[in-house]
């Protein structure tokens, strides 16, 4: 046996500091002693993560090319099929978009490339067994991003900055626990609060108006924030799946299913400036119902 | 603790850290992330002993509570790990255990350590925590550190054993 009591003493004051540090950082909150360490992290291990994600991503994109290799031969049958197809419709488009350009000036649409947004990998993601919804992006200070910025994907709202190192961040998801967003039923103006569950596939949507007319597969966009921070308005969040409570009862929610698929994000947008003008309908990928410009 | 030790134990922990957020967490597996911290952390106390085990518990902890995008409450993980290092090196200290044995208690930690985190959490008011989900995330939890276990032990055991020549088992 060797120095058991030296050994128990350390074991009793690590115990005592955890225990300290926890309190601390419960009761500081965001100015609170464990600030610093936190710093510290994003900045220091943030670098850290950056270098090792470096490393890794071409080493996972090599491995899923090589996956897919079999499938390689199939698929250039494919492509090369829709790529004749394709260039006959060609023909055809150029005079379609002139006449799209013009329908969107005149309607208000705002399209994703109208937000003022830097592009942002992912590089690390936070363990499922800590039940947060959390990733990390390679873009930070130094990149002009802030606090509390929205994070768009190519379908969707993501999540919000949290946490900004000098050359990573860290987002919040919309399907976190503790993420709310303001949410806009598309083409009305009823509007709700947009919460996680904690699970990747599902938001609840509680309705403002109890007598809200809400039907399943209406799309629901960021009502945005004041200034556009943290959520810059008119980003799709997801289409209503369910709808729970009746008509006319006090609080009556949706489910919503989100667009952005969490569980394989890999470009993001950080979205420095929202649009200046307010964009009047979805940007939703799927079609929806509506057409008139309100809101 | 002497440098050599020290040293080997840091780089070890910063790697696992890195590792299990940057290429462990984003894999699409169901279930629990694997738990690559605490294992070397089992595999460092069985090495050198419950100090080592208990001060790299509470090190390779507040890394992961501090590491982006952690969002929990520092100091939950540092806690948990602390108490599995020292067990696990009071277990290795007794006498000669069969080189299995150590991924076997890294297994049996894993499901502790996530009940844990998800009671302190609860008990702390994190809105966060899913008891629908614990019960998974415990056994995929086991069955990740069991693999991982097997897996690193004796490469790891070897470079401890290169670097401090003085570590157990002599």
């Amino acid at each position: 046996m060797r120095d058991t009591r030296r050994s128990r003493i350390i074991l009793a004051i690590l115990v005592l500091l955890s225990i300290t540090l926890i309190v601390f950082d419960l009761r500081g909150g965001d100015s609170g002693p464990t600030r610093p360490l936190r710093v510290a992290g994003e900045t220091v291990l943030g670098s850290a993560e950056r270098a090792m994600a470096g490393v890794v991503l071409p080493v996972r994109g090599l491995l899923e090319s090589l996956g897919g290799l079999n499938e390689a031969d199939q698929r250039i049958a494919e492509l090369e099929a829709d790529n004749a197809r394709l260039q006959a419709e060609l023909d055809t488009v150029a005079n379609d978009r002139a006449r799209v350009a013009d329908l969107e000036e005149l309607l208000g649409l705002v399209s994703v490339n109208d937000y003022d947004a830097v592009p942002a990998q992912v590089i690390a993601v936070g363990p499922a067994q800590g039940f947060a919804w959390t990733v990390t992006i390679d873009a930070g200070s130094r990149d002009g991003v802030e606090r509390d910025m929205s994070v768009i994907s190519g379908a969707g709202l993501v999540g919000r900055t949290i946490d900004v190192g000098p050359t990573t961040s860290t987002v919040l998801l919309v399907v976190d626990a503790t993420s709310s967003v303001g949410g806009r039923l598309a083409g009305t103006s009823q509007i709700g609060i947009v919460s996680g569950t904690g699970r990747q596939d599902a938001l609840t949507m509680q309705l403002l108006d109890p007598l809200a007319a809400v039907d399943v597969g209406d799309v629901v966009v960021s009502f945005g924030s004041e200034g556009g921070r943290p959520y810059a308005p008119g980003i799709p969040i997801g289409t209503v799946a369910e709808m729970r409570g009746t008509e006319g009862q006090l609080t009556r929610s949706a489910i919503l299913v989100p667009y952005a698929d969490v569980s394989r994000l890999d470009i993001v947008g950080v979205v420095l400036r929202a649009p200046e003008t307010a964009p009047r309908t979805t940007l939703a990928p799927a079609p929806s119902t509506t057409t008139e410009g309100a809101g | 603790m002497p440098l050599r030790r020290t040293l080997v134990s840091a780089i070890l922990l910063v790697l696992a850290v890195l590792i299990e957020l940057t290429v462990l967490a984003p894999l699409p597996f169901p279930g629990a992330t694997p738990n690559l911290v605490l294992v070397v952390v089992v595999i460092l106390a069985s090495q050198f002993g419950a100090v080592t085990g208990a001060v790299s518990g509470f090190a390779g902890g507040v890394l992961l509570d501090i590491a982006p995008p952690a969002a929990g409450t520092i100091g939950i993980t540092a806690l948990m790990l602390t108490v599995v290092g020292y067990a696990v090196g009071r277990f290795a200290e007794s006498d000669d255990r069969p080189w299995w044995s150590i991924a076997v208690l890294a297994a049996l930690a894993a499901p502790l350590v996530v009940l844990g985190g998800a009671v302190l959490g609860g008990l702390l008011g994190d809105p966060r925590v899913r008891w629908d989900d614990v019960v998974v995330l415990m056994l995929s939890g086991a069955a990740c550190a069991l693999i991982l276990g097997l897996l690193l032990i004796r490469p790891l055991r070897w470079l401890c054993r290169r670097v401090v020549p003085d570590a157990y088992p002599r």
